[in-house]
């Protein structure tokens, strides 16, 4: 009962104080809200200037009509055209800023006509290849005078094909030096080059790539910044915000206060706790809430991904009143507590994969609790998959038992 | 017999290589103002806090209501209150709430509105504590101190760092608990204070305490007498006649009389024979200095 009231205490003495609301619940709402909508509302387009050289009788030829459309169906680009009189280096200078990236592409004089020369000879490669193929596998069982005919036939073919000797068909693409976005705009553009090459020749695609996940729903970026937003400011509610409080409390004479009254130390500690998990489902609450009105991520919290939370706040709560009850100045407590939380928020993987991190991060963030405490709520609250979260129920359940054990040691009820 | 509350006998308290009480003893009777008085760093503090059960002594015997400290805290906290030095409480909860939240701790039925209406806090209760001026913030620590109807209620230096009218203010609200039959511990380093407020009084110096008795004892025994002074030789002539013992010191003659009425008297005849006497009552600050050869500034300072 006792530590029942010291709870609501501490909880309305914190629910008014504007810093630390701003800190716990706008701080990590406005970054979730800022980062889903800049990488979670799917890839924007890619602007793209394009000039059309390859005029028929002043007319744009069939096939860069295709292939200018085929760009724009493709979803990654939208086009800008420029006038095909134009000098390219030039017109940069003079239409965009410096250091400003740009992509131009130049489809260039009698394109389309040289494509379909080099299509047809192509073509007739791929027949010669084809006929020397059916030879070779099937000509022991053929009659000889179909044999010669096709002979015949390929002897002559092979002398016109030889004949024809197109021009290369090329586009040209300039980018900025430096450019972060020009490997996936030139990937892009490749992409579509290769598609025409395989109409131009009829084929039709043997390999097809098609994207997937195993899950059965399918995930969103925001399925990934939700938990670890989550989780990350559970951590930083107990790692920044309960450090400097305990530092706090101690300053202005409220510990010992609160020490000179019959409340036990267990009591003192069990209520700070109690408030910092209070706050953790709120905010797990607002975050899963905010991640399903505007990004519209999926899952459902379940009695796993629950009992996560309640190991995680425990765990970083632990860690605060370990900090604060060791660092006796109130700034330095707040610095210490910065210096533990922002490396651990920025390189557990919270907020991106660490699959994109140099291996050497990676092992780092797998000594850090954050990883798994991010990790098992992912597993528990999107994956739907406890079995994945075992990991992290044992290393954050081991660590919390350390920690709440070192609170409960650091913290001095009585002075020496 | 007047019921001893508290009895603490040659305690010792070490800090590494520091000797801050070096066997210390005195009692603390039920119903008095027992006021330690003493420059900072004497071991006020020290002793008030192992009192409360807030620090470990190194030595001796600690007992209140005749239990021994030692695995009675809990029981000892329950029956008393505190008011720590430089008190603060939740910032950003009301007087009330503050209040409230140590009456709930104890789980004792208080009227807090009473408590309120005894510190002159009724029409701020709804303030919160961090908006506060210093002395309205000692008032709410006492009242905290109160919230749990305790037995005895420890003061530590609860004037520290005031203005003059919140000082008078606060020493009227203690006089005003020890009528309704208080006891109350309290440390300050104000003579002023002792004065105004103590039953009886240790003073205490370098973790020693020097003296204990009541205060108007000291003040008769060792507060320098009721006195006159002057240096004009007709004045001289007359003190002679007057005065219970003469002293001549620093071309001055001083005449020392039985009661206040009899140095108003010899000071008026003086002043009337257009004489320049001077006139001094005993009080506490010359104990101290007469016991302890120096006295203490308003920061709490020894000068020696």
């Amino acid at each position: 009962m006792k530590t029942l009231h010291l709870t609501v205490v501490l909880f309305k003495n914190w629910i008014r104080s504007r810093m630390g609301v701003f800190f716990s619940f706008l701080f990590p709402v406005v970054l979730l809200l800022i980062f889903g909508s800049v990488f979670g509302g799917g890839a924007g387009r890619y602007s793209i200037w394009v000039q059309n050289r390859d005029l028929e009788n002043g007319s744009p030829s069939d096939l860069s009509i295709a292939f200018i459309s085929a760009m724009e169906n493709s979803g990654v680009f939208s086009i800008k055209m420029i006038p095909p009189s134009v000098e390219i280096s030039s017109w940069v200078k003079e239409h965009i800023p410096s250091f400003t990236s740009y992509r131009v592409l130049v489809i260039p004089e009698n394109f389309g006509k040289k494509a379909a020369e080099k299509g047809i000879k192509v073509r007739g490669m791929i027949i010669l290849s084809s006929l020397d193929l059916i030879v070779e596998t099937y000509g022991e069982y053929m009659d000889e005078n179909n044999l010669r005919s096709i002979q015949e036939g390929k002897s002559a073919l092979e002398n016109w094909v030889t004949g024809i000797t197109p021009e290369e068909a090329t586009l040209i693409l300039y980018v900025q030096e430096g450019d972060a976005s020009a490997q996936v705009v030139s990937s892009a553009v490749q992409s579509i080059v290769q598609a025409f090459n395989n109409s131009l020749i009829s084929a039709q695609s043997v390999i097809e790539v098609k994207f997937t996940t195993l899950s059965e729903r399918t995930l969103k970026p925001a399925d990934y910044y939700v938990p670890g937003y989550t989780a990350a400011f559970i951590m930083t509610n107990g790692v920044i915000g309960l450090t400097s409080n305990i530092s706090e409390f101690r300053r202005n004479g409220i510990l010992k206060r609160v020490a000179a009254t019959p409340l036990s130390k267990k009591s003192w500690i069990l209520a700070n706790l109690i408030t910092q998990v209070i706050l953790a489902f709120l905010l797990t609450i607002i975050m899963i809430f905010l991640g399903r009105l505007i990004f519209g991520t999926s899952g459902t919290p379940d009695i796993f991904f629950i009992c996560l939370v309640l190991l995680g706040a425990t765990l970083f709560c632990a860690i605060g009143i370990t900090m604060g009850g060791l660092i006796k100045d109130v700034e330095a407590a707040s610095a210490a507590g910065n210096l533990v939380a922002f490396p651990m928020m920025f390189l557990s993987g919270a907020f991106w994969p660490i699959e994109i991190m140099p291996e050497i991060l990676q092992t780092i963030a797998k000594c850090m609790p954050l990883y798994y405490f991010h990790q098992g709520l992912r597993q528990t609250l999107i994956l739907g998959n406890p079995a994945g979260a075992l990991t992290s129920f044992v290393v954050l359940g081991a660590l919390s038992v350390v920690f709440v054990l070192l609170a409960v040691k650091i913290t001095k009820w009585k002075e020496i | 017999m007047r019921r001893k509350v508290i009895e603490v006998r040659n305690l010792v308290k070490r800090y590494g290589n520091i000797l801050a009480l070096s066997g210390v003893s005195f009692d603390v009777y039920r119903g008095e103002i027992f006021t330690m008085v003493g420059p900072n760093g004497a071991g006020k503090t020290t002793t008030v806090e192992i009192l409360e059960c807030l620090r470990n002594p190194t030595s001796g015997n600690v007992k209140i209501f005749g239990m021994d400290i030692e695995g009675h805290e809990e029981e000892i906290k329950q029956r008393i209150g505190v008011l720590p030095q430089e008190f603060g409480t939740f910032e950003r909860l009301t007087v009330e709430e503050n209040i409230r939240f140590i009456a709930k701790i104890y789980e004792r039925r208080v009227d807090v509105s009473n408590i309120l209406q005894t510190l002159g806090l009724l029409e701020h209760r709804k303030r919160k504590f961090g908006e506060l001026s210093g002395g309205m913030k000692r008032r709410v620590g006492i009242a905290m101190a109160l919230a749990s109807c305790p037995e005895i209620i420890f003061l530590d230096e609860p004037t520290t760092g005031l203005d003059p009218q919140a000082r008078q203010e606060l020493w009227q609200t203690i006089k005003n608990l020890r009528k309704k039959g208080m006891t109350i511990f309290l440390t300050t380093h104000y003579m002023e204070e002792v004065e105004a407020l103590a039953d009886r009084a240790a003073l205490i110096l370098n973790g020693k305490i020097l003296i204990t008795d009541s205060v108007r004892s000291l003040i008769s025994k060792y507060g320098g007498g009721f006195r006159v002074s002057i240096s004009e030789k007709r004045g001289i002539r007359i003190l002679r006649k007057v005065g219970e013992k003469i002293v001549q010191q620093d071309g001055k003659t001083t005449a020392f009389f039985k009661s206040r009425e009899d140095m108003l008297e010899a000071f008026l005849y003086l002043s009337r024979h257009g004489l320049k006497p001077e006139m001094k009552e005993p009080s506490m600050n010359e104990v101290f200095l007469n016991l302890a050869g120096g006295r203490i500034n308003e920061h709490g300072e020894l000068i020696q």
